[in-house]
């Protein structure tokens, strides 16, 4: 497969799982936001901070905005300089789409442009104003939609590994992300003030944000306690947005792409990076959670995915290529 | 169907005097062939046409099938305007057509590897040496290669115009890199949908065959052996205007889209980049023109191209559809003499006819040009989608008069023609919320493989919307129409 191909999969998949992972993020927070007796900085400063987004937020806007859920909102949402915000994220799935129109399926494609275009119409402006819900409800099915048809119309050949890949490994880091921030103000809170009932509201919120508040009363049997909602997120293995899952899937993935015993195909490298980290998370216990702290553990994890991605790039993807330059 | 119905949709349609309507013999009354299919579009339509346009306009926005226009901000993308109704030529018709049109790529094709070899016809004094040799277009690097299995022409689009008395004339000829075709087939795909009934009933011939003809077609000519050929599609990229063809062909095709940063050549080899190593290319369908496909050959500055690629096909290695150097046979100046292109190199009398035409590089043609310039249509030789050309009749004095300068500064660069009177077709006007006639073109093409010329039985129509106007370029406000051949 032609590498510059593989590339807009890659980022395909990528952008997909973010504009889905951001809709679901504004959705829950901003359902949140309305019941909760947390301060609006402590629920909204959280979404800035995950997106990767809080300097450039904090250069736009000042600080008191991080507890403006509105600008947060519409920030995240509409803003074109941010390549986080669901608009630059769907034209950016759009984009890499439209390079590879003869790969992707007729379906995957118009489903797509349909959201690219949709979003630019009076329509999503009126839903947005008029029922916030509905508008990131919309966003959401429209990316599921998208991966079904992916799955459901599209050859299963090298470039949906490349499209899944590039998903998993972005899930992976907002799984991790998110979890990792919330794991502090959580902490924070605790210390602050004993007697909020965190358990009860914000931890449900969190497991929502992954879409994992029923798979993990499923598996708990409805108790929810903060360490027992971390492993879940990091390790459970049924469970289709877990770090372990994720990741485990992605080598699936890029073993189909290059077997380990293909070692005069490109790509060796990071097939081992990618081993090594799939290895260490089956290796995690109770105990080394215990011993080395969440922080520690998911800083790993998005270092890792962030050095896969680039090994990727330099070893299958063409990137640093001279005729690319 | 009820006579309400009828009068409702083209009762008041009133074609042009002098010139000749594709459908309408007379007011209101289709031509004989078209009869029955047009009282089946009537009652598919009913009253509201108008919402059947904006559902077809909506279908097409959706599946992007869009192009972009240069001037325009960098990747803006548009739908090339869509009229509904189809434009239909009968049987009789389309034979002519489909001979005329064989034949002429045939000459053409002869004509380009006798340019590019022994220059016979250019001995024997048939077409002026100067006037090929100096062509902006004729390229003395390619002279003495013969391309793999001989072809030069694999997909040709000729430009199709009726005059007032409905005679088909050739208007031009494009055998670099002719685009359009995409619009033919998804075209196709909206008006089946609607007028379901009426195309059943009219036995038109289906154009989806393309992608796999042309396919089959470039495999015929690899250098080894057709069935274990490597094909590829070559784009400029995503902001090239065409992008969606060139990414609609391949898809089609079954082939991978290439991008030139995508290709290398490596001892005069041909290698495509992919994720499994480097793999050889046996047939490249290169969407790209030639100044900018090889920067060791041509265009120095180039950032387009496949350093080596010409050198790798002038070694047999690859095949490069369409050939380099083509564009001397499309040469507007040239134009004149494809008649006795086939009469000397097919010793048959030219099928086809085609528009008188001055060369303002003769003498006695320029001065005639000069003293007629209110009644003539002037072209640029080299330049395709309607760039730089004067509609004399329609044009200001002062812009007249400038261009008279532009003809006596560099008169190789211009020829000239009497405006045809184009034939006209029903055209839905949102506007007046009614039909209208407006003029036509036609652009078949014809393919090119081991097996000899193949015509597809439709093409594009292009459609010339603001009132009055005679160009059809989707440059300068041109739209499109499915074309209906109908089977004998």
């Amino acid at each position: 497969m032609i590498s510059r191909v593989a590339d807009h999969c890659f980022w395909l998949g990528r952008y997909l799982e973010r504009t889905e992972s951001t809709a679901r993020m504004l959705f829950v927070t901003a359902n949140l936001a309305l019941d909760t007796e947390l301060a609006p900085s402590d629920i909204w400063r959280p979404v800035i901070i995950v997106s990767g987004e809080e300097e450039r937020f904090l250069e736009r806007f000042d600080a008191e905005a991080t507890g403006d859920g509105e600008a947060v909102q519409d920030y995240l949402t509409w803003d074109a300089t941010c390549g986080a915000s669901l608009l630059s994220s769907i034209d950016a799935a759009r984009w890499n789409a439209r390079a590879i129109r003869e790969v992707i399926s007729l379906e995957v494609w118009e489903s797509v442009n349909e959201l690219h275009l949709w979003l630019r119409t009076d329509a999503a402006r009126t839903l947005w104003s008029e029922g916030r819900y509905d508008f990131y409800r919309h966003i959401k099915r429209q990316v599921q939609l998208v991966l079904g048809q992916v799955h459901g119309t599209m050859l299963h050949n090298h470039a949906m590994d490349f499209i899944w890949l590039g998903l998993l490994l972005e899930r992976t880091g907002q799984t991790a992300r998110t979890l990792d921030v919330h794991h502090h103000v959580l902490s924070q809170l605790e210390a602050r003030s004993a007697d909020l009932s965190v358990e009860l509201v914000l931890l449900p919120s969190l497991l929502r944000a992954c879409s994992a508040l029923e798979p993990f009363m499923k598996s708990s049997g409805g108790v929810v306690r903060g360490p027992r909602v971390a492993e879940f997120l990091l390790l459970e293995r049924e469970f289709p947005r877990s770090v372990r899952f994720c990741v485990r899937r992605a080598l699936d993935c890029l073993s189909r792409i290059r077997p380990l015993a293909a070692t005069k195909l490109p790509g060796g490298e990071t097939l081992e990076r990618m081993r090594a980290l799939d290895a260490w998370l089956q290796d995690i216990s109770a105990e080394t959670i215990s011993r080395d702290g969440f922080h520690d553990i998911l800083t790993h994890v998005v270092d890792e995915t962030a050095c896969i991605c680039t090994g990727l790039g330099h070893e299958v993807l063409g990137h640093g290529d001279a005729a690319q330059a | 169907m009820t006579a309400t119905a009828t009068s409702s949709l083209f009762d008041r349609y009133t074609p042009e005097l002098h010139s000749f309507d594709e459908i309408f013999g007379a007011p209101g009354v289709p031509r004989d062939p078209f009869t029955a299919l047009m009282a089946e579009v009537e009652s598919a339509v009913g009253a509201d046409f108008e919402r059947l346009q904006r559902l077809a306009d909506q279908v097409l926005l959706r599946a992007g099938v869009t192009f972009s226009v240069y001037a325009d901000q960098r990747g803006t993308e548009k739908i090339f305007p869509f009229d509904l109704l189809p434009r239909v030529i009968d049987a009789d018709d389309w034979d002519h057509l489909d001979r005329g049109l064989r034949q002429r790529v045939q000459a053409l094709q002869c004509f380009l590897d006798d340019v590019y070899g022994d220059q016979r016809i250019l001995a024997e004094g048939v077409i002026p040496k100067e006037l090929v040799l100096g062509a902006s277009q004729y390229t003395a690097l390619v002279r003495g290669v013969r391309p793999p299995s001989g072809v030069r022409i694999h997909i040709g689009g000729i430009d199709m115009v009726r005059d007032g008395a409905g005679t088909w004339l050739v208007l031009e000829d494009n055998v670099r890199t002719p685009s359009g075709v995409s619009y033919v087939l998804e075209n196709r795909l909206v008006t089946k949908r609607v007028f379901a009934a009426a195309f059943r009933e009219a036995q038109v011939q289906r154009v989806d065959l393309y992608p796999s003809k042309l396919a089959e077609s470039l495999r015929s000519v690899a250098p080894g052996d057709p069935a274990k050929a490597f094909v590829v599609v070559l784009t400029p990229g995503m902001y090239n205007s065409a992008y969606f063809e060139h990414s609609f062909l391949a898809r089609t095709m079954g082939l991978p889209l290439t991008e030139p940063g995508d290709l290398y050549v490596d001892d005069d080899r041909v290698w495509l980049k992919t994720t499994a190593g480097p793999q050889q290319v046996d047939v490249i369908y290169r969407r790209i023109d030639d100044a900018y496909i090889d920067p060791a050959a041509f265009r120095a500055d180039s950032l387009l191209g496949v350093r080596g690629l010409i050198g790798a096909w002038a070694k047999g290695n690859v095949t490069l559809a369409n050939a380099p150097g083509n564009g001397v046979a499309d040469d507007k100046a040239i134009y004149p003499y494809v008649p006795d292109m086939v009469r000397f190199y097919l010793s048959e009398e030219p099928i086809l006819q085609q528009v008188p035409t001055w060369l303002c590089d003769r003498e006695d043609d320029r001065r005639f040009v000069l003293e007629h310039l209110d009644e003539m249509v002037v072209k640029s030789v080299d330049e395709a989608g309607g760039y730089g050309m004067l509609m004399g009749p329609s044009a200001s004095k002062t812009e007249r008069a400038a261009f008279a300068e532009r003809i006596k500064a560099t008169p190789r660069k211009y020829i000239a023609q009497r405006r045809l009177e184009l034939s006209t077709c029903p055209t839905w006007i949102p506007e007046t919320q009614r039909f209208e006639p407006r003029r036509v073109d036609l652009r078949p093409y014809v393919l090119t493989g081991s097996e000899g010329p193949w015509v597809l039985p439709g093409g594009l129509t292009r459609v010339a919307l603001p009132r009055g106007s005679y160009v059809v370029n989707s440059s300068q406000g041109g739209g499109s129409k499915d074309t209906w051949v109908l089977r004998r």
